[in-house]
């Protein structure tokens, strides 16, 4: 039971994660290569708040997202005016140095030897330290960051978005300021990674930066590309995946020093279907077409 | 002590440009940003160690193995998932992405078949040679020397009809098939030649230092980096532009640390992508042109 | 869209000793013209004679090397695509550009300007008024839908739709903007007669409503048959202007079209 609890705490995280991602490439049409890095910077920021300041978790989280939506700005102010290919490679740039901060500043982040002892979210008195109540927790944010982004995607602001994905050019041309729009859109993804971040330290109660590299954020464009963007539903399929192969290799008794290989094996084999025959993924609406 | 650092970095720089030269070769002829050269990269190395340590072919031989296989993986991965990507959709992007999973595809085997854990190839302390003030170990001495052989093949090859058309190509794929040349063979030959020029980069560094699955990645990115800095529109760019970072990292390593040698290395390509996307070698781009 | 109800107050658009060099290329030379409101204007000439240019530099997409654009008396120099097309400028682009993977309807509907849930806090905070005004917007779109007769077409996403279509889908997306002057880039190429007939009456009442329309067009019929008036460019300069009848009619304009 506490294993089934294990992997609905990780949906959740992983929701939240795959619909903020989604956010910026599948709504805004931008490949962005540093998502792991804004997660990395949320749990990294509640983290130093609860164990430096012994802030609580329901006052740390917010303080990360806006640290997390602040940094977004370094990254997206200067990269969101180069093209193509450039942008991608700007952002895989700024994840490597994000993730470099994270290892090599010491002093601050304590480096590769990680945080331990976050202590465990508690509100008004009530902890979340069984699996049922952090199940609560991570689905209930996740809950709340998908009725979010449905809201503002399902409206004029998404539309925008949308039309910046299709035609730049032409949204311009029916006088939409499409950079602060595309800027808003990777702020806001970098702020809801933060709250996955927070949960994800929360959970563990550990972090150390290999959670958080250039792996991890090209992981997170996989999982998207194979589930599908651009809606609601793709990065939910996205997840579900991502969360149940794991389980299906263990059923199928394949050994636990192989599986994490097979595992990328296979996504890295959907991925290349994938982007050959359905690019827009399984239940997505958007493709780099 | 200069001197020396200077030499370390230059024979560092020698493999990154090597491995930078075929990056950008493809790169800039087929418009593919070939995430996957890292993997062919990987693949060279390994081919290396399986002939090489484990089934003892004399390491010529198993050197000539390891370049014909990584000719081959490079040709499959265009063959295999570019072509039929470029058949159906026009967006480089999605060809970008198809890269990447022939890359962790294919490293991930390797890490199957082979684990995760280093590899080394020639274990023990190394011969040097002393060139004044400078020591140079055998492999940087080769390193060096296959970066000039390469260089002056380059240079040569430029020459030739092949060259020339490759060139011609590179600015204008489809001027070059209405002359009657064949672009699918030409588009496999130029993926032959960047994937070779890989395995050579792998060869000396495995032989050197040994290899584990995840070198690929880092041989990749700094062959981004390379031919961001140096140029892309040029191809000698992505040469200088791997001299210059193997320098480069070698002062940072010591003036601040090894640790931060990648970080700094990152700042650079976004410093470059920002304020100097042309690179060192490329044309200034007017503001006016640039939209 | 009530067509009959006249658009006041819109002022003349201008360009003066507009320069525009590409290289050592002068796209656009010295070009001086003015487009005031009620009238249609063609821009006629062969293929490169900068017509396109013309309107990529009035529309803030590319900058004036020389010369001024004016909007009654505001400079549009150096301001951005996005705030030229909120002063009222509309265009048309000769690759038409719909957003294909958005249906018909949303493509209309992300045009009209000002809209409640266009900041990303709205709808969630001010819930109510997104949604009332997206109702609204809805039924205004699908009236605009209605008079490029796609309506039955509403929720056919915009790549799924003819060539002739997405140009009336994007003339509707024009007028959900309320354009006031209307840069028109062959507006007429590459559709069916009864598309074309749709809209040349519609560019006709749009000028009757008081709005400028300009439009470049290779259909010399088209020219004839809705322009005011005319204007002959090759190679980036201005050779001739003047009344549809006489101006087709010119030695000069035959000279340019056909080398003769």
């Amino acid at each position: 039971m506490n294993y089934l609890f294990h992997i609905l705490v990780m949906i959740g995280i992983y929701v939240i994660l795959t619909q903020s991602l989604n956010l910026v490439m599948g709504y805004t049409g931008l490949l962005s290569v540093c998502h792991a890095a804004f997660y990395g910077i949320g749990a990294y920021a509640s983290t130093l708040l609860m164990t430096g300041w012994g802030v609580n978790f329901f006052v740390a989280l917010p303080v990360a997202v806006i640290v997390s939506v602040l940094l977004s700005f370094v990254v997206s102010i200067p990269s969101l005016r180069l093209k193509g290919d450039y942008f991608v490679l700007a952002t895989l740039g700024f994840q490597a140095i994000i993730f470099g901060i994270m290892y090599n500043w010491v002093s601050f982040t304590r480096g590769p030897y990680g945080i331990p002892g976050i202590p465990i979210p508690t509100l008004f008195g009530f902890a979340f330290d069984s699996p049922a109540s952090y199940t609560l927790l991570s689905l209930g944010l996740a809950a709340l960051v998908v009725t979010f982004i449905y809201l503002i995607t399902s409206s004029q602001f998404g539309r925008v978005l949308k039309a910046i994905r299709e035609d730049e050019i032409a949204t311009q041309a029916l006088g939409r300021n499409t950079v602060l729009f595309k800027t808003t859109a990777f702020a806001l993804g970098a702020g809801i990674a933060a709250i996955a971040g927070s949960l994800y330290a929360g959970y563990v109660r550990y972090i150390d930066p290999t959670s958080f590299t250039v792996a991890e954020s090209l992981f997170l464009v996989t999982i998207l590309a194979i589930g599908g963007s651009g809606n609601i539903q793709g990065p939910v399929v996205g997840t579900i995946i991502l969360v149940l192969l794991p389980e299906v290799l263990r059923f199928l008794r394949i050994p636990d020093t192989i599986a994490p290989n097979i595992r990328m094996m296979l996504y890295a084999l959907a991925l290349i279907l994938v982007v050959i025959y359905r690019p827009r993924g399984i239940a997505g609406e958007y493709g780099f077409e | 002590m200069l001197l020396q650092l200077l030499a370390n970095g230059l024979c560092a720089g020698a493999l990154y440009a090597i491995v930078a030269l075929g990056f950008g070769l493809i790169y800039r002829t087929t418009g593919v940003f070939h995430f996957a050269h890292g993997a062919v990269y990987t693949v060279a190395a390994y081919l290396l160690y399986l002939f090489g340590a484990t089934m003892g072919v004399p390491t010529i031989g198993a050197v000539v193995i390891a370049l014909i296989g990584a000719a081959v993986a490079g040709v499959l991965s265009e063959v295999v998932v570019y072509r039929p990507i470029a058949r159906r959709i026009s967006s480089p992007l999605a060809t970008l992405i198809g890269s990447f999973g022939i890359y962790l595809f294919t490293v991930n085997t390797i890490a199957l078949i082979f684990g995760n854990e280093t590899k080394v190839l020639r274990p023990g302390v190394d011969i040097t040679f002393s060139f004044g003030p400078i020591v140079l170990t055998r492999f940087q001495l080769l390193a060096f020397l296959a970066f000039v052989a390469v260089f002056v093949g380059f240079l040569l090859f430029k020459r030739t009809q092949l060259g020339r058309l490759l060139l011609a190509f590179a600015d204008n794929p489809m001027l070059v098939e209405v002359l009657g040349w064949n672009t699918s063979t030409l588009r496999i030959g130029v993926f032959a030649a960047g994937s070779i020029l890989a395995g050579i980069a792998a060869s000396l560094s495995a032989l050197d230092v040994g290899m584990d699955p995840y070198v690929g990645m880092s041989a990749l990115l700094m062959s981004a980096v390379a031919v961001i800095v140096g140029g892309v529109k040029v191809f000698e760019g992505a040469i200088v532009g791997g001299i210059l970072l193997g320098i480069v990292q070698s002062l940072v390593v010591w003036r601040l640390s090894a640790r931060w040698m990648d970080v700094f290395t990152f700042i650079i390509l976004v410093l470059f992508l920002l304020l100097r996307p042309e690179g060192l070698l490329g044309k200034a781009v007017r503001l006016e042109e640039a939209r | 869209m009530d067509l009959s109800k006249r658009c006041e107050d819109v002022p003349t658009l201008e360009v003066r000793n507009l320069t525009r060099f590409f290289g050592g290329v002068a796209a656009v030379k010295d070009v001086s013209i003015a487009f005031p409101p009620k009238r249609i204007t063609a821009l006629i000439g062969p293929n490169g004679a900068g017509k396109t240019t013309l309107f990529n530099l009035i529309c803030g997409y590319i900058a004036p090397t020389r010369g001024e654009i004016l909007l009654g008396h505001r400079s549009l120099r150096g301001l951005k695509p996005w705030q030229i097309a909120r002063l009222g400028i509309g265009r048309l682009f000769q690759d038409v550009r719909v957003f294909g993977k958005l249906t018909a309807l949303e493509n209309v509907l992300v045009a009209f300007p000002n809209q409640v849930g266009e900041r990303f806090w709205e709808p969630v905070v001010r819930r109510a008024q997104t949604l009332k005004m997206q109702r609204q917007n809805v039924e205004r779109a699908m009236a605009l839908l209605e008079l490029v007769c796609l309506a039955d077409r509403a929720n056919t996403t915009a790549e799924n739709l003819s060539y002739g279509q997405q140009k009336l889908l994007a003339i509707a997306r024009l007028l959900a903007m309320d354009a006031k002057i209307l840069l028109l880039d062959e507006p007429a190429s590459g559709v069916h007669p009864a598309v074309l007939e749709t809209v040349m009456n519609l560019m006709t009442s749009l000028a009757k409503q008081g709005r400028t329309v300009v439009f470049i067009e290779h259909n010399i019929s088209v020219v004839l048959e809705v322009a005011h008036w005319v204007y002959v460019l090759d190679d980036g300069e201005v050779v001739a202007f003047g009344l549809p009848d006489e101006v087709i009619h010119d030695r000069v304009t035959r000279e340019v079209y056909l080398g003769v």
